[in-house]
């Protein structure tokens, strides 16, 4: 067994060796095709992350038609945070309220005075929870709003973080679109390089069946060649996504239209890394498996 | 041992390559296959060694019946079979060594075992010297001992040769002729396809002869 997978290895990277240029082929397609789908990938996670960070500041502000009174206050308070989309209640009171729009205006607060500190309505915020950051989640807040208190108006997020979400949603989907469109590209390609070296080699191959080699004893080695492939592949295209990444990083703490701190940008996760190399892998494999279909037969 | 029972071979042509064929051939014989071109003498040994199936008839080899044989069997069927062509069929990018070792590889063989093995079998045919050639170092006579090195190597119960000297002068001839009655006088069963009656006149063994397909003459050697 171990003698085998000796021999499995020996003969898979003889045959690299021995056609280094159809070699090199299958493996920077492979690697030009990973990272564009990986590039892809990585667009939509910071798109995302952009519109998440942005949806965190939606809010439903409702403001009151009369202000509950302090025995009121609690009670209220604990059914607003009841609501299934609410992740936090903050209650304003026509003081605090009236603090704000002081502490606002700053030099000008002088005019306010007098003015009666019950002035401006009392108002809850409630900020909700990620998943409800959309028009739906706002929508059910205001009806159970409508159930619960009298609310006198009502404030909610604008509506273009809607429409952005809308274009993430659209960019998701032509990213999977065009992603797996990519993808079988690359095994197509794939496929037919590994076709061409096998082709060179169907003296071999010929030989092999005829000296009594089981078929799988003539696959593995044309198998394993594919997943090394696949393997340098992914390697290959995570060495070029992460060098361009660094670059861009680079130039954007310089210039940029965004500021460093709003462009965090995130890079894929180990985890992520991994599944591109086991990507690349499982192409090479799947390659080649398509292609010994059609050589390799008794 | 190998039985045909009214084989019948046709690649669907107007007439069958092979026709209605009933030989016995026992352990150990020695048979020519002659014939003119085109009378199915490839086709017969193809068929021997599951290259290709008979349309008709019934087929054993060894007792086995390999007719109907599944694909997966085959691999099992060639190990006890060596083959040798006219065109040599060796890989080119490899050494003399590595096409020979490449049979007992194929089989799985253990490194230390193909090493010890593949060295007795180029000794036997007179090329150890060679080892580490490529094939187009070699005259055309040397070419075709490493082939047949590689057929014995695996210590085959049949040897099928399709014109093995078609391509070589009769001293070369003369060489292999002997590697195979050597094989032979071991025990393994040899055919030999050839349209060189010459060959039989020296060497007078089984000669089996087909025209259009069909059995037309099997005569026996006095010598054998
Ligand atoms: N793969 C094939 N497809 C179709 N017809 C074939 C095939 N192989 C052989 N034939 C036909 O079958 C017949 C027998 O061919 P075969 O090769 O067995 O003859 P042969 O005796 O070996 O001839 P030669 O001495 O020229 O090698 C011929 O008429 C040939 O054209
Ligand atoms: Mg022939």
């Amino acid at each position: 067994m171990l003698e085998n997978i000796r021999y499995f290895f020996r003969r898979a990277i003889r045959n690299m060796q021995q056609w280094p240029l159809l070699c090199s082929a299958a493996i920077l397609t492979m690697a030009v095709a990973l990272a564009t789908v990986a590039t892809f990938f990585l667009v939509v996670v910071n798109v995302e992350q952009l519109a998440a960070n942005w949806t965190r500041e939606i809010q439903v502000i409702a403001y009151l038609e009369d202000a509950p009174t302090a025995r009121e206050l609690p009670g209220l308070f604990a059914k607003l945070e009841n609501f299934p989309e609410v992740e936090k209640v903050k209650y304003i009171s026509p003081s605090d309220a009236m603090a704000r729009f002081k502490s606002r205006l700053a030099d000008e607060a002088s005019l306010l005075e007098g003015v009666d500190r019950n002035l401006l309505p009392a108002s809850f915020e409630l900020m909700l929870k990620a998943k409800f950051r959309n028009q739906d989640g706002i929508d059910r807040v205001i009806e159970r709003l409508d159930n619960t208190i009298n609310v006198e108006d009502l404030r909610y997020g604008q509506k273009w973080l809607e429409r952005f979400n809308t274009f993430v949603g659209m960019l998701r989907f032509i990213s999977l679109i065009l992603g797996s469109f990519l993808i079988f590209a690359a095994l197509f390609i794939v496929s037919n390089t590994i076709k061409l070296t096998l082709y060179a080699r169907r003296d071999e191959l010929e030989i092999m069946a005829l000296v009594g080699a089981t078929m799988r004893f003539i696959k593995i080695p044309f198998l394993l060649e594919g997943a090394l492939q696949g393997l340098l592949g992914g390697v290959v295209s995570l060495g070029f996504l992460a060098i361009s990444f660094h670059l861009l990083i680079k130039r954007s703490l310089t210039s940029f239209w965004l500021t460093p701190t709003d462009l965090n940008l995130l890079f894929m996760t180990p985890g992520q890394q991994l599944m591109l190399v086991i990507a690349g892998v499982m192409l090479g494999i799947l390659g080649s498996l398509t292609s010994l279909r059609r050589f390799v037969r008794f | 041992m190998i039985q045909l029972f009214n084989v019948t071979k046709s690649y669907g042509g107007e007439s069958a390559a092979v026709k209605d064929l009933t030989i016995q051939i026992p352990k150990g014989d020695f048979v020519y296959v002659t014939g003119a071109s085109g009378a199915g003498k490839t086709t017969f040994l193809r068929m021997l060694y599951a290259a290709e199936k008979p349309t008709k008839g019934q087929i054993l080899v060894n007792n086995q019946n390999i007719t109907r044989i599944r694909s997966s069997q085959i691999p099992y069927l060639r190990r006890k079979i060596g083959v040798v062509f006219q065109d040599f069929k060796l890989l080119q990018s490899r050494t003399v060594y590595e096409n020979v070792a490449f049979a007992l590889e194929a089989q799985g063989k253990k490194r230390y075992e193909v090493s010890k093995k593949v060295y007795q079998a180029l000794k036997e045919v007179g090329l150890e010297h060679r080892l580490q050639r490529k094939p187009l170092e070699l005259s055309g006579g040397e070419q075709q001992r490493i082939a047949i090195a590689r057929a014995l190597v695996v210590d085959p119960l049949i040897l099928l040769a399709d014109e093995p000297s078609g391509n070589l002068d009769m001293e070369v001839t003369l060489d292999i002729m002997e590697l195979f009655k050597k094989a032979n006088a071991r025990g393994t069963t040899v055919l030999l396809a050839t349209h060189d009656h010459s060959l039989h006149q020296r060497f007078p063994r089984r000669v089996i002869t087909l025209e259009k397909g069909k059995l037309i003459t099997d005569q026996q050697s006095h010598h054998s």
